[in-house]
């Protein structure tokens, strides 16, 4: 625990002792130790009318009398050290209406019910039939890949360092990079898959009106494999249409942006973060990770509303950038895929983004195929768990489930077969 | 009370763990010729045939370890003081100092193998096969400087912007386009960022003060390293060289102690680590990538007036970390100072700062460098280099400029090693 964390009243070190936090308090002195640190006083509050008594004209502090409040020097130049922001209110991009921001960090508490409301998207559970079918065919599958993907498992979360088990922080990229690259691999077999490029720490802007409010996707969208050709949409003309039927669950009585940021200096922006020219310009897949914290991690639900989320804003974005701002309904839908983990289950979704008109609850929706919480082991451990001299779980990688890689190599092949 | 002083010296190892031992196990011996037990010097008395004894039955020890496992852990197992090796270093001319601390000789050029020229050049690569592939590094070029919108990030971290992201996908492009010609590539691993450790003696020295003092003592050096990407296979790569080629270079010895370089000493836990656990099958070295950090790019070196430690800082860089991951892949073969390597270890190495590519090749000759092993001067280990050169010499707006296929064929040579 940081020390800032702690209040300064209690920031001695025994303080923190009889607070029993287990740590010690570094920042300060340990000369601080047991003994009472008055808090500051907070200021007295300003009264119209009245002049506060201040020690300014004495020039020394004076217990009893007001803090003098001086304006701020000018230095007459800008020196960015001593920068301070202008307050909102003056800055270029104020607005008064307040946009709902989503970044890598927002846990939506509606979970994928408030995704799909934000997106105004029609869940189906289940991958489509197309992958599926990818899934299960022989011809497209890795030989011996069992093997491979144990490998790749103990290496994430076993091998990969000398001394104790790593932590989800360090084994979640490992495994995704690892199945990545075992895919990968797979260049020489399936040519067309040469045609993809991965991109660390995409930057994504996309931003949508609902219902009289502004929402946006902002940020840092994590890896984004993105290939030279469009996916073909998965669901047909009619299926489409059946969608204008579709109710959307509302989420009363929640405000449908509880937690997203609510800021109100923003700029509409509608930005696949590529420069206009890009070899590789379709999004294919958007890879999620947990932000992998041990302490607190994702909801698996709220991973899945994540996901939504990036899926929707890359497709969105790409859709801005085809058919122009005011494009409605596509004439060519655009789908994204979206794989996500928190090291050992795995989320696949393919969103199909068919309308940009969001504003009103009628007409067509964005159709989403989700298969959710597939676990790839069910536990990779170094040392046994021993409980009363009985193997409660053995070392190792155990319960390895290959379909969920098989869905993996399906969603990363499609498009590409 | 003298009895009670004996009884406490030999039950003081009671309850420690096998490789902290300071008393070892009787070995039960077979039917001895003699009727009375072999005349050895004593393992307790303060002498130095008992210091010799000490030392000849921990290494007795060792040989008689069952498994690779068990052998590192008695080699590591001592904590002392030990000199820290940065394969990145600030220090002014650390090539030769690494060079005697490794017993590497360096050789100018690359082997006649690995050499675009050679024998498999990338001959096995067709006109169409290398465009492509050419196409393909390109692209990842224009990627990451132009087309992609990138942030702001912190001072000195420049390079993990733009350089670490294309290094990373060229390696992946290239490796997996060379797949199809080097079958090895198929069932290789590949590490992002992994760990790489390594512990060794090398020379002696008399401990100046402490418990210890004017004890003759090993020096001690540890290297953990950190390459930005590494290709793991499972086979063994060809040797370069065979195992008894002499080397016509010296190695330059260095008569100072190590502190003068500078390096600094640390006591903490001894590794060998390739980067994986020797569980892992891929436990042999194919390639390494290391990215030269902002802080030792060619500009500020030579705005420092240090423009000739350009090429002595990659030489130093690939010495440390080739000699610490190649000597770690031998010693997970369960060979160690005391039994030297029968047959040579290689890898490769490739060091750059997104633009400029240098290539380096390591054979491993021997790992006996203490002081009580290093008994056959013929035996060094060898790393082949070239000067860094420019893969292209600008991007502009959508076009790479003055794209130097020379550094590209030498580039996909490196992947293409160990195809036979």
């Amino acid at each position: 625990m940081a020390a800032s964390m702690v209040p300064r009243r209690m920031c001695g070190a025994g303080v923190i002792f009889h607070l029993k936090c287990g740590v010690r308090c570094l920042s300060v002195s340990a000369a601080r130790n047991g003994k009472f640190i008055p808090p500051v006083r907070a200021e007295a509050p300003e009264i119209p009318g009245l002049e506060p008594i201040t020690y300014a004209d004495r020039m020394y502090y004076v217990p009893g009398l007001a803090r003098p409040r001086n304006t701020d020097w000018d230095r007459g130049w800008s020196d960015p050290r001593y920068y301070r922001a202008p307050p909102p209110e003056q800055m270029k991009l104020f607005r008064e209406q307040p946009a709902y921001l989503f970044h890598r960090s927002c846990r939506l508490l509606g979970g994928v019910k408030q995704a799909l409301w934000l997106t105004k998207t029609k869940l189906n559970n289940g991958l489509p039939q197309r992958i599926m079918d990818i899934c299960e065919d022989p011809v497209y599958q890795i030989p011996n890949h069992e093997e491979l993907v144990h490998n790749v498992v103990a290496n994430a979360c076993l091998w990969h360092r000398p001394g104790d088990q790593p932590i989800r922080e360090e084994y979640c990229p490992k495994l995704l990079q690892g199945l990545l690259h075992l895919c990968q691999k797979q260049n020489n077999k399936f040519p067309a898959l040469s045609q993809r490029s991965l991109v660390e720490n995409c930057r994504l802007a996309a931003s949508w009106h609902r219902e009289s409010s502004i929402y946006q996707v902002r940020g840092i969208n994590g890896f984004l494999l993105s290939s030279k050709n469009p996916l073909k949409p998965v669901a047909s003309e009619s299926e489409i249409q059946a969608t204008k039927e579709h109710r959307l669950e509302s989420l009363y009585p929640l405000s449908p942006a509880i937690d997203l940021q609510e800021v109100n200096v923003y700029e509409e922006r509608n930005d696949a973060g590529f420069r206009p020219g890009y070899p590789f310009p379709h999004p294919h897949t958007v890879f999620v990770m947990d932000p992998c914290s041990t302490r607190a991690g994702f909801l698996p639900d709220q991973l899945r509303a994540k996901m939504i989320m990036l899926a929707y804003g890359s497709a969105l974005a790409k859709a801005r950038n085809l058919f122009g701002e005011d494009a409605k309904v596509l004439p060519e839908p655009i789908l994204v895929q979206s794989i996500g983990t928190d090291g050992q289950h795995f989320h696949f979704l393919v969103f199909q983004l068919n309308t940009l008109d969001l504003v009103s609850e009628d007409g067509v929706k964005n159709i989403v195929w989700m298969d959710s919480d597939q676990s790839l082991y069910s536990s990779a451990r170094l040392v046994a768990k021993v409980k009363r001299k009985i193997v409660e779980v053995p070392a190792g990688v155990c319960g390895l489930q290959p379909e969920t890689f098989k869905k993996f190599w399906a969603m990363y092949l499609h498009g590409a077969n | 009370m003298a009895t009670r002083r004996v009884v406490s010296m030999l039950n003081r190892d009671a309850g420690l763990p096998a490789h902290l031992r300071r008393t070892p196990v009787p070995v039960p011996t077979e039917a001895p010729a003699s009727l009375y037990p072999p005349i050895v010097a004593s393992l307790t008395a303060k002498s130095k045939s008992a210091s010799r004894r000490r030392v000849e039955e921990h290494y007795k020890l060792v040989h008689n370890a069952g498994s690779v496992t068990e052998k590192l852990k008695l080699i590591t197992g001592l904590r002392r003081l030990k000199y820290v090796v940065y394969p990145q270093t600030f220090a002014l001319n650390a090539d030769r100092w690494y060079q005697h601390f490794t017993k590497t000789a360096y050789v100018a050029g690359l082997p006649g193998r690995v050499a675009p020229s050679g024998a498999n050049g990338t001959a096995a690569l067709g006109e169409q096969e290398l465009k492509e592939l050419k196409d393909l590094v390109c692209e990842a070029l224009l990627q990451e400087y132009h087309y992609t919108h990138k942030g702001r990030t912190y001072l000195y971290r420049d390079q993990e912007v733009s350089a670490a992201p294309f290094l990373r996908s060229l390696v992946s492009a290239i490796s997996s386009r060379c797949a199809a010609f080097n079958p090895l590539l198929t069932q290789a691993c590949m590490d992002q960022q992994p760990q790489v450790n390594f512990y060794w003696c090398r020379g002696e020295t008399t401990v100046p003060r402490g418990k210890r003092k004017g004890r003759v003592d090993h020096v001690r050096f540890q290297i953990d390293d950190k390459p930005l990407v590494q290709i793991r296979v499972p086979q063994q790569l060809p040797e370069f060289v065979p195992l008894d080629y002499t080397v016509p270079g010296e190695i330059p010895v260095i008569n100072h102690e190590p502190s003068r370089l500078p390096l600094f000493r640390r006591q903490y836990e001894n590794n060998v680590f390739i980067g994986s656990k020797i569980e892992d099958p891929c436990k042999f070295g194919h390639t390494q990538l290391h990215l030269v950090p902002d802080k030792f790019k060619r500009e500020r070196l030579s705005k420092l007036n240090l423009a000739d430690q350009v090429e002595v800082f990659l030489r130093a860089n690939a010495i440390a970390s080739l000699f610490a991951w190649t000597g770690a892949q031998a010693m997970y073969q369960g060979f160690w100072s005391q039994d030297d390597v029968t047959r040579p270890f290689t890898s490769q190495g490739i060091i750059s700062d997104g633009k400029y590519f240098s290539f380096f090749c390591y054979q491993l000759n021997t790992l006996a460098l203490s002081a009580d092993s290093d008994k056959n001067p013929s035996r060094k280990n060898i790393c082949w280099g070239t000067q860094s050169s420019a893969l292209y010499e600008s991007v502009e707006e959508t076009d790479v400029k003055g794209f130097n296929d020379d550094v590209f064929k030498q580039l996909v040579q490196v992947f293409l090693y160990g195809s036979q």
